[in-house]
């Protein structure tokens, strides 16, 4: 909303802003798991599970991304 | 930018490690609460601004009308969806593993928050599942668009609205900027309600 009423001002590149916080936002979450022994012990053991979560889920949502957009008529 | 998110992730592992394991200089939990909650809010907020001062994208989402949101719903019901098979080709928690696959690639979400509803391994999980969609998707989008125009929207999930969103835009043309980032932007919003729904449900 309050980008809404700035609408039309000096165009603001905020991109560089949002990728230095996503830096922060990263390394938080890096510290967050280094400084985590029983979650850096249990990585080794969830990588194989983690890939094949997100294959399927990648596959079902295009399967009904395509399904879906052929049911509403997006071109 | 996956370059810099690879090498900061690493470089904060690797202060978080030394940190925890040799005198904690700093707290834990400041680095890791404090800073990621105010890190997450202004990036939300950012997100926000963008979307409201951006009037070709507003104008457009109204054009489409509600069809856009048919997307974001359909990838939302596909993860889950990903997500209930997996948990039974590999043997299992169907709600955590179905709650995992709901963070829809947004892994500063989702990893933290399988980690606090359901124990640290499922954080990792949570973080590794959807960090790998990310990955597998931008090096998957130049063969998936062949198969159909959507599907690098599906396959990004939330990470549509930005980190993937060049590289879609650059496979599927400009025109599906809007479609990109409206179902990035709905999976955004929906992923952490659809995580605690999930985990209330176990």
């Amino acid at each position: 909303m309050f980008g809404y009423v700035l609408r039309g001002r000096k165009r603001t590149d905020l991109s560089k802003a949002t990728f230095g916080v996503i830096i922060v936002l990263i390394f938080s979450l890096g510290f967050g798991i280094g400084g985590n022994s029983e979650l850096l012990a249990a990585l080794p053991r969830v990588g194989l599970d983690a890939v094949v979560i997100a294959l399927l889920a990648m596959l079902f949502s295009v399967v009904f991304v395509v399904a879906a957009r052929k049911a509403v008529g997006l071109k | 930018m996956i370059k810099y998110i690879v090498a900061t992730l690493l470089l904060g592992a690797v202060a978080g490690y030394v940190n925890g394991n040799w005198g904690s200089a700093v707290a834990g939990t400041w680095v890791s609460s404090y800073l990621f909650d105010s890190s997450l809010m202004l990036l939300l907020f950012v997100m926000g601004l963008v979307f409201g001062m951006d009037k070709d994208s507003t104008a457009k989402m109204r054009r489409t009308g509600l069809k856009i949101l048919a997307v974001p719903l359909a990838v939302a019901l596909g993860s889950i969806t990903g997500g209930v098979v997996s948990s039974f080709v590999l043997g299992i928690n169907m709600v955590a593993a179905t709650a995992v696959s709901a963070g829809y690639g947004w892994y500063t979400l989702a990893g933290p928050m399988a980690g606090q509803l359901f124990g640290p391994e499922w954080g990792a999980l949570g973080f590794a599942a959807n960090f790998s969609r990310e990955l597998l998707t931008i090096l998957t989008i130049s063969l998936m668009v062949k198969v159909d125009k959507y599907a690098p929207v599906a396959l990004g999930g939330a990470t549509s609205m930005d980190t993937t969103l060049p590289v879609i835009v650059r496979y599927c043309g400009s025109d599906m900027l809007i479609t990109a980032f409206s179902s990035g932007f709905t999976l955004s919003l929906i992923a952490p309600i659809t995580i605690i729904t999930i985990a209330t449900l176990g």
